[in-house]
């Protein structure tokens, strides 16, 4: 292991500092061309699908990140996991720059951040078995032999609550819940430190979800793993996120302990999300509210605070945060917002209490 | 823009300019005592390679005028062929309504010919599909497909089928129907496709709508604004709405009266309240205990062991037994579990394997020798 130890992350608003981070993000870009730029001169014109992200996710916890489609949290999964290459900022893996790693730390890295994807009826290749399928990471990444292999892909599976004997099945022969449970295993092959869960059960029935979501805690207690979750239903996120961050539009909104921000959600964006969110009783009736318009399309988005066009409130145009962006601001320990004269739900009466139905 | 800001505000109007505060449309509902569509006993099987597959298997619920009827399950349970069943889009082969009645404002739909079914089909009953992204064709002016179901059911041409489609599209919140009507899909949001969808599948003021899970592709606020167009609409046209879903959220939302499929039969039939409060089947009370909730913190979430069952491979008798967690013999759970009014308004599937309360009901159980 190559741990820098006097490498000093930069912090950044967002960001606890004393957090034991395994994984820090810093001023993470993705920016995609889409147009403008011809031979050097125009302007160019600019994705800005994650602009300026922070955060860190911590061992032995997850991390949430939220938003509609199109907010950028896909895409920052993707960034940790390589998939993409960032435009600027920097992902720290144990206090070192990934980007500056030398090639066996890199493939350390990756050894080290695995991944389970939303949908496991495309996830997994028809073609192969599942021995093959939980199998190839070890194969390509480890010297074990065919025997140590097959030793492990049967651990691997019981594990994960599926039977050894079925190792010579293909995907085909499984439920969409055994499916999941086979990407997570072929997720903890190599030992990982950090998984990154890509909405890991909005895609199966709802009598399975909670199997997979508790075999997921299970995980990380045994193996003292983190997680960055990707959702949507804010619900899941409560359930198993340790902090979260809310993005709109390439930015985060809020940020914070899940609990704080649960408990106390501040920006209007966060309690129009929470607003909407379906209740858990019939009893439960919140008053919703839908903000203006609809969601901006990311390319080229305003110089200053990405929400303005979306707020209820009266937004000055001269005003500091409408010409430059707005960071985020600690408004309670461990609760961070992004504080502009139109971005507080309290300022706008839209404050939501979560109360369960008893409370009604 | 300011000024519709509190919270407490009780509002009226739909702009899309201002927040719009409410809970309109929920909590009230609109539901009356007569009853639109009866099912009695409708049966769907498929026929393949593998044995016969009853998909739905001898399923009964009624709709009320205004009212909105939740069918809950999971894949597999028989809730989507079920609606199939009712407009008869089963594809034959392989499917096959075996056995029922479908009994729309006093007529079997299953006795129509195909000629009288097509004029119900977007008549007097619609459908709104699962993925209203893809529901509408990418070469036709929302004009144009608004205006198709129109023409066939009113008979409407020229001037009195445009003023129609802008009606139509007036009544699901679309801003500047006249301008929108001229467009195509892709020039519309994503919320504004969706209430395209919604506007063709009233426009013929239907007595019954099916809406087929139609919100799982989308964001929470879209779907949020959604839902409750869909409930102003039922408030305004008194339609009854058939809401099927695997969601509990969206149950406690929408609906009133609640069906909760398992294997191709109903388990259990009742208010959504007392679904909610005290539900008497092992799997209703499973399911809704599995859901994560928003409103607290919730400790370990109690799961389902098991997978739902093949359908073309059905335990003989209680086909939730093999994932109950009560203590039964194999004989409590041989029998075909009866679907009884175990209190008024309030039918379980009554069986020792299922159902942790059957000693107080089991009075009710009709003598064996009949089956």
């Amino acid at each position: 292991m190559t741990t820098a130890e006097n490498v000093t992350i930069p912090g950044a608003p967002g960001v606890n500092p004393n957090a034991d981070a395994i994984i820090s993000i810093r001023n993470l870009r993705k920016w995609y061309q889409v147009g403008g730029g011809f031979m050097g001169f125009g302007d160019k014109i600019f994705l800005k699908a994650v602009d300026d992200v922070s955060f860190d996710i911590e061992r032995n916890k997850t991390f949430g990140l939220v938003g509609e489609s199109g907010c950028g949290k896909t895409t920052t999964l993707k960034l940790l996991l390589g998939l993409e290459q960032p435009t600027g900022g920097q992902i720290f893996y144990e206090g070192e720059d990934v980007s500056t790693m030398t090639k066996a730390g890199k493939a350390e890295f990756r050894r080290s951040v695995q991944a389970v994807f939303q949908d496991p009826w495309s996830s997994l290749n028809p073609r192969m078995r599942v021995r093959s399928i939980v199998g190839e990471p070890l194969e390509i990444a480890t010297t074990m032999t065919k025997g140590q292999i097959a030793t492990r892909v049967g651990d691997l599976l019981s594990e994960t609550g599926l039977n050894p004997y079925q190792a010579n099945l293909y995907p085909h022969e499984f439920s969409g819940g055994q499916r999941q449970r086979i990407g997570i295993a072929r997720a903890l092959a190599l030992n990982p430190k950090v998984i990154a869960l890509d909405e890991p059960v909005s895609a199966l029935d709802v009598s399975i979800r909670a199997q997979i979501m508790n075999l997921l805690v299970d995980l990380q207690e045994e193996h003292g793993l983190a997680y960055l979750l990707v959702a949507h239903n804010l619900a899941t996120v409560r359930y198993m996120c340790h902090d979260m961050a809310v993005m709109y539009l390439g930015v985060v909104q809020e940020s914070g302990e899940t609990e704080a921000i649960f408990n106390n959600p501040m920006h209007i964006y966060t309690n129009a999300l929470v607003s909407a969110a379906l209740p858990s009783h019939p009893d439960i009736q919140r008053e919703e509210f839908l903000l203006p318009g609809e969601v901006v399309s990311p390319i080229n988005p305003p110089p200053g605070d990405v929400f303005m066009t979306r707020t209820p409130l009266e937004v000055d145009p001269n005003h500091k945060w409408a010409n430059e962006r707005p960071p985020l601001v600690e408004k309670e320990p461990g609760h961070w917002v992004v504080d502009t004269p139109w971005s507080m739900a309290a300022d706008a009466g839209l404050k939501v209490e979560l109360t369960g139905h008893e409370g009604v | 823009m300011a000024e519709s800001t509190d919270a407490t505000v009780e509002e009226k109007e739909v702009s899309s300019e201002a927040v719009s505060v409410d809970t309109d449309g929920f909590g009230a509902s609109a539901a009356s005592e007569e009853v639109v569509l009866d099912v009695k006993e409708l049966q769907t099987h498929f026929t393949t390679r593998w044995g016969t597959v009853k998909a739905v298997d001898g399923v009964s619920y009624h709709v009320k005028r205004g009212e909105t009827l939740g069918i809950v399950g999971e894949s597999g349970s028989g809730k989507s062929v079920t609606a199939l069943s009712l407009m008869r889009l089963v594809p034959s082969p392989p499917g096959n309504i075996v056995g029922g009645e479908v009994v729309l404002n006093g007529r079997n739909l299953l006795d129509l010919s195909e000629k009288d079914m097509t004029e119900v089909r977007g008549g007097e009953i619609s459908m709104i599909l699962q993925d209203p992204m893809q529901a509408l064709n990418p070469v036709f002016s929302i004009e144009n497909q608004v205006g198709e179901a129109i023409k066939i059911h009113q008979n409407l041409k020229g001037e009195a089928l445009w003023d129609k489609v802008v009606d139509s599209l007036r009544k699901v919140r679309i801003p500047a129907p006249e301008s929108r009507a001229k467009d195509y899909p892709h020039q519309l949001s994503g919320g504004m496709r969706q209430r395209v969808v919604g506007a063709i599948g009233i426009s013929s003021a239907p007595a019954v709508i099916i809406a087929d899970e139609p919100t799982t592709s989308l964001d929470v606020t879209i779907q949020a604004a959604y839902l409750r167009l869909l409930r102003q609409i039922q408030q305004e046209e008194g339609v009854g709405i058939i809401f099927i879903t695997h969601d509990f959220g969206i149950v406690a939302k929408m609906c009133d009266r609640v069906a909760v499929m398992y294997a191709g039969r109903i388990v259990e039939v009742a208010d959504v309240r007392t679904i909610f409060n005290e539900p008497l089947h092992e799997y209703t009370k499973a399911l809704i205990g599995s859901v994560p909730k928003l409103e607290e913190k919730t400790g370990r979430l109690p799961q389902i062991e098991g997978q739902p069952p093949l359908l073309y491979n059905l335990p003989a008798g209680d086909a939730f037994a093999p994932r109950s967690t009560l203590t039964f013999t194999a004989e409590d759970a041989a029998r075909r579990p009866p679907l009884l009014e175990v209190k008024p308004d309030h039918w379980v599937q009554l069986s020792k394997s299922s159902v942790a309360d059957y000693d107080k009901y089991a009075h009710l159980m009709p003598a064996e020798d009949e089956e």
